[in-house]
């Protein structure tokens, strides 16, 4: 299951495009989750790692970095990194080809939210159970998942390691 | 623009720049200028808190109410200009979006309680604006202890350090902000735009944001009893919404659904693919569940053709059935599922009052309780379900508006909850059939045109804030307080109002002004998050003559009437009669002891409040607290909702409707706006005195207009107007002008067309004559004439008089 997914600029984190899982079923409280995922985004620099998977208690956060857009995405552990990487491989496919000239010039958060709409049915072809069988002859190309770096997200966060850079932190929304 | 001025006014309206830079209709009367130039009213007071000079400003000059008898001005009553210096003045916030019922603001509570008058504020913060400055900037510039944005009434220390205008906290000036990008200069903060526009708009850095920006999602639930297919009302919808499909604010996001329920519910499976729609039916109606987990919502855009399909449909797929039962609360519940993942607008159709299952009201209404002088009952709503329903939908973003199309009761009181704490709104067509009531069905078409294609703010919140000393303690409108002061608004429109009560918890002493600002953050359409802050400055005082000359009679008079609907439903509905009239009692009382200096027989008020008796007599004798005169229960609670929704201007009209003779329009003082003149007849007093049988006249209610038509009418208005050889010939059911190609057709349905754009809302016109059966609504508005139950205004004003002297 992808509960969340996330498109942000690297160079600064301005979010680009998002999705969160609109199901009354997973009914979890995804805003600290939220919370970690825009303040990773904004750690992220040009010399963070280009694939990572970062632990966060029975979750895991992939992302995906290329051409100066992270790719990111919340997945319950059990779902299979290989379809992660593909997932977020594909989604960088389209979305560089509908906005990636646009990226560097924008200024609004959310610029192309628009994407969203791409994301929910990219997502729904990876979690549907027969479209996951037959993505399991998976792109074979696909960099191989064992050499993709796992750390644990709290640690990321809090101490900086393995990502460089440090920014603010923004615990909560501000007050309007 | 250009307009004729009329030679009849006591004063020269002359609109300003702030006018033209932010009101869309080319005239309003913003300021009140005495003729050849400043007055005494406009000195600029070099410090507001000393009292007026000696020579007695207009707003001040003694008025007998019981001599005289000319009280309406010609033309619409003007705002109150606050009495600031005009450099202030001439950058505050527009009246039409923010004002105070006193302009002067007392020093102190006790000063304010001697003043006898109420003190809050009336908000239209996201009305529709022609000029709308907008600002997008790395830094938004706020206080860093009380989290005001900068505006135009901070002051700089120097260049890098601003004073907040609210808790006087010393800020530094962010680097960025020394650069203004309009004028392409250095230096000079005060000139950025935020500091020059007390409106102004803010796109939102993602701090602001819980989530990322919702999409636009609209929800149609529809009742398809029996007795709705009967009204005929889901053609005009199904219509409508076809016509305007491709007008829905939004962009490749938007997602719409449609519900339909009788006794069972029905989704609709719109799933891009499909060949054509899939009815989908749930009867567990006690524990409802969505049959499946996707395509009830869908894309817009990708799904269109099968939309359209189903509008197409659904007109003639119930038109046989015999379902008398309406299960209301499970048809909710199953939206609310259905929305709770995104957020958005549900639009709820009802035509009757919901009969089975959760939610399901009894017809509480006694018809022989109508008339009744004394207390009017169930006036609160029966079940909290559905104001419970309402707060979980705004906990998830969802707003829900609620049509009401019936000729039965249908407990508007407890219905009218599902709208109220959701920030969702409330409209009502009485007695509406397609075949019937023509001129209902022409209202809806209208009304359903404006609300599909307004404007729309998702997922938003309010809070308001004031100078310290100052504080807020109610608020008023449609919306669900969460924490102290923060207004949950899961949908904001342009056409909802507000409104705040206001005490002075410490006193303003060494202030000469204090502020007030509005900040609004919301979604729009589009998916970009903004903030719309509003900032308005007014001068404190520490007289009670000049707490009087600032007064403000309307606002006075709207909030009043949102204190008065809570006072009926919490206390009873002659207890907040009672209040209404000693809100008069006391102020005028106040005024004769403590402003006064001569003492003179009479009922004396100051000319500010001189329309404050016959303000209070008409919302003694409005549908929603008038007693002794039949009125449907839901007419009541319906017009207590419009009461606490509408912005003044039209809540205005509500209360004290325009009456106008248009028998003998002329081109003198015409406006000319587009090429098209436009005649601007005089404001008459509502009271037959001022009808003749020789002529026609017209009144303006706000959402309804009558043309009244005298027996001995001039046959030439019947003619070359109404197309009619002979007053016998008006037909009986008249709701439109017929378009002639003649003069006086063409000023009158300029006049009635210029009145129409005024509102976002559609009037409807009835064309009565002495024998209609509508004549009864036209000459109870007839507020000044004495009644069976109800007293004259000069009867009135004696017994106010009788009551002061006491």
């Amino acid at each position: 299951m992808i509960l969340l997914t996330m498109v942000a600029r690297v160079a600064d984190g301005l979010p680009l495009a998002a999705s969160i899982q609109e199901d009354e079923q997973s009914g979890r409280d995804l805003q600290q989750y939220q919370s970690q995922a825009k303040q990773l985004c904004r750690k992220l620099n040009a010399q963070s790692p280009d694939r990572c998977t970062l632990e966060a208690g029975d979750m895991n956060f992939h992302y995906l970095i290329a051409q100066g857009v992270c790719y990111l995405s919340l997945c319950e552990a059990s779902f299979p990194k290989k379809m992660a990487f593909a997932y977020l491989e594909d989604l960088h496919n389209e979305f560089y080809d509908q906005y990636g000239r646009r990226v560097p010039t924008v200024t609004r958060p959310y610029s192309f939210i628009e994407f969203d709409t791409y994301i929910q049915k990219m997502k729904k072809s990876y979690v549907d159970s027969r479209a996951r069988r037959n993505l399991g002859s998976i792109n074979t190309e696909l960099q191989d998942v064992q050499r993709i770096m796992v750390a644990n997200i709290e640690e990321v966060l809090q101490r900086g390691e393995a990502l460089s850079g440090v920014t603010k932190l923004c615990q909560s929304p501000v007050r309007p | 623009m250009e307009y004729l001025h009329r030679g009849t006014e006591e004063h020269f309206q002359q609109p300003s720049l702030l006018c033209s830079l932010m009101i869309r209709k080319p005239f309003l009367f913003l300021f009140n200028q005495p003729p050849g130039g400043p007055g005494p009213a406009q000195l600029s007071p070099s410090l507001a808190a000393m009292s007026l000079q000696s020579s007695t400003p207009e707003a001040l000059r003694v008025v007998n109410l019981l001599q005289e008898r000319n009280l309406l001005p010609p033309t619409p009553v003007p705002a109150p200009t606050p009495c600031l210096p005009q450099d202030l003045q001439k950058i505050n916030c527009n009246p039409e979006v923010f004002r105070c019922t006193l302009t002067s603001i007392p020093q102190t509570q006790s000063l304010l309680n001697k003043a006898k008058m109420p003190l809050g504020l009336l908000l239209h913060p996201f009305k529709d604006l022609s000029q709308l400055p907008v600002v997008t900037s790395s830094t938004i510039v706020r206080c860093r202890s009380c989290r005001t944005y900068i505006n135009p009434f901070v002051s700089f220390l120097d260049q890098r350090r601003w004073k907040c205008n609210l808790c006087y906290r010393v800020n530094d000036v962010p680097e960025e902000f020394m650069y203004n990008p309009v004028s392409r200069s250095y230096g000079e903060p005060h000139k950025r735009p935020e500091v020059q526009n007390a409106t102004i708009e803010f796109i939102a850095p993602s701090e602001y944001m819980l989530r990322p920006p919702q999409p636009a999602v609209y929800l149609f639930v529809l009742d398809v009893s029996h007795n709705a297919v009967e009204t005929g009302y889901l053609n005009v919808f199904c219509q409508s919404l076809l016509d305007n499909i491709n007008a829905l604010p939004g962009d490749s996001r938007t997602k719409v659904g449609f519900i339909t329920f009788d006794s069972t519910i029905h989704f609709y499976n719109l799933q891009e693919g499909l060949s054509q729609p899939q009815m989908l039916i749930v009867s567990d109606i006690e524990d409802i569940f969505l049959p499946t987990p996707d395509s009830l919502l869908v894309n817009l855009n990708e799904c269109k053709e099968l939309v359209q399909d189903l509008l197409k449909s659904l007109p003639t797929l119930f038109g046989k059935t015999m379902e008398t039962q309406s299960a209301l609360g499970s048809a909710l519940q199953a939206a609310f599922k259905l929305l709770s993942p995104t957020g958005g607008r549900m639009s709820v159709f009802q035509t009757q009052l919901p009969n089975l299952g959760v939610g399901a009201l009894q017809s509480r209404e006694d018809p022989n309780q109508r008339a009744s002088a004394k207390d009017i009952q169930h006036l609160s709503p029966a079940t909290d379900f559905y104001k419970k329903l309402a707060l979980d939908c705004s906990g998830q973003q969802v707003a829900v508006d609620l049509f009401l199309l019936s000729a039965q009761y249908c407990d508007l009181a407890s219905l009218g909850c599902i709208s109220r704490y959701s920030a969702g709104s409330v409209y009502y067509y009485p007695s509406y059939h397609h075949q019937h009531s023509p001129a209902q069905v022409e209202r809806f078409q209208k009304d359903l045109k404006r609300y599909l294609t307004r404007k729309i703010g998702f997922e938003a919140v309010m809070r308001i804030r004031c100078t310290k000393g100052l504080s807020i303690h109610t608020f008023h409108g449609n919306f669900f307080v969460r924490s102290t002061d923060l207004l949950s608004l899961p949908n904001v429109n342009p056409d909802a109002g507000f409104a705040v009560q206001m005490s002075i918890e410490d006193n303003l002493d060494d202030m000469q002004v204090v502020s007030f600002q509005a900040a609004l953050l919301y979604t729009s359409s589009k998916g970009e998050r903004r903030i719309r802050v509003h900032t308005l400055c007014l001068p404190v005082v520490s007289s009670l003559s000049d707490i009087f000359s600032g007064a403000d009679v309307q606002a006075m008079t709207g909030l009043l009437a949102c204190m008065a609907v809570d006072r009926s439903v919490t206390a009873s509905l002659s207890d907040a009669r009672d209040a209404m009239t000693n809100a008069a009692i006391d102020s005028l009382t106040s005024y004769r002891q403590s402003v006064l200096t001569i003492q003179q027989p009479g009922l004396l008020a100051p000319a500010c409040l001189r329309l404050f008796p016959l303000y209070i007599l008409a919302l003694l004798k409005q549908k929603a607290f008038r007693t002794g005169t039949s009125t449907r229960l839901d007419d009541r609670v319906f017009a207590m909702c419009q009461l606490k929704y509408q912005p003044l201007f039209y809540a205005m009209l509500m209360i004290h409707p325009a009456l106008y003779r248009v028998d003998d329009l002329t081109d003198e003082g015409a406006l000319n706006i587009n090429e098209r003149t436009i005649p601007q007849p005089r404001v008459l007093q509502l009271s037959v005195e001022k009808l003749s049988r020789e002529g026609a006249f017209l009144m303006d209610t706000g959402t309804v207009m009558y043309l009244w038509i005298g027996r001995n009418c001039h046959p030439n208005f019947l003619t070359q107007v109404l197309g009619v050889p002979n007053y016998a010939a008006v037909p009986e059911n008249l709701y439109l002008l017929p378009e002639l190609d003649t003069a006086e057709s063409q000023r009158t349905r300029a006049f009635v067309g210029w009145l129409r754009d005024q509102r976002p809302f559609y009037p409807s016109l009835h064309v009565i004559r002495d024998e209609s059966q509508l004549k009864a609504n036209f000459m109870q508005n007839m507020i000044e004439d004495r009644t069976a139950s109800a007293l004259s205004y000069y009867e009135f004003l004696l017994h106010l008089q009788q009551q002061i002297s006491k």
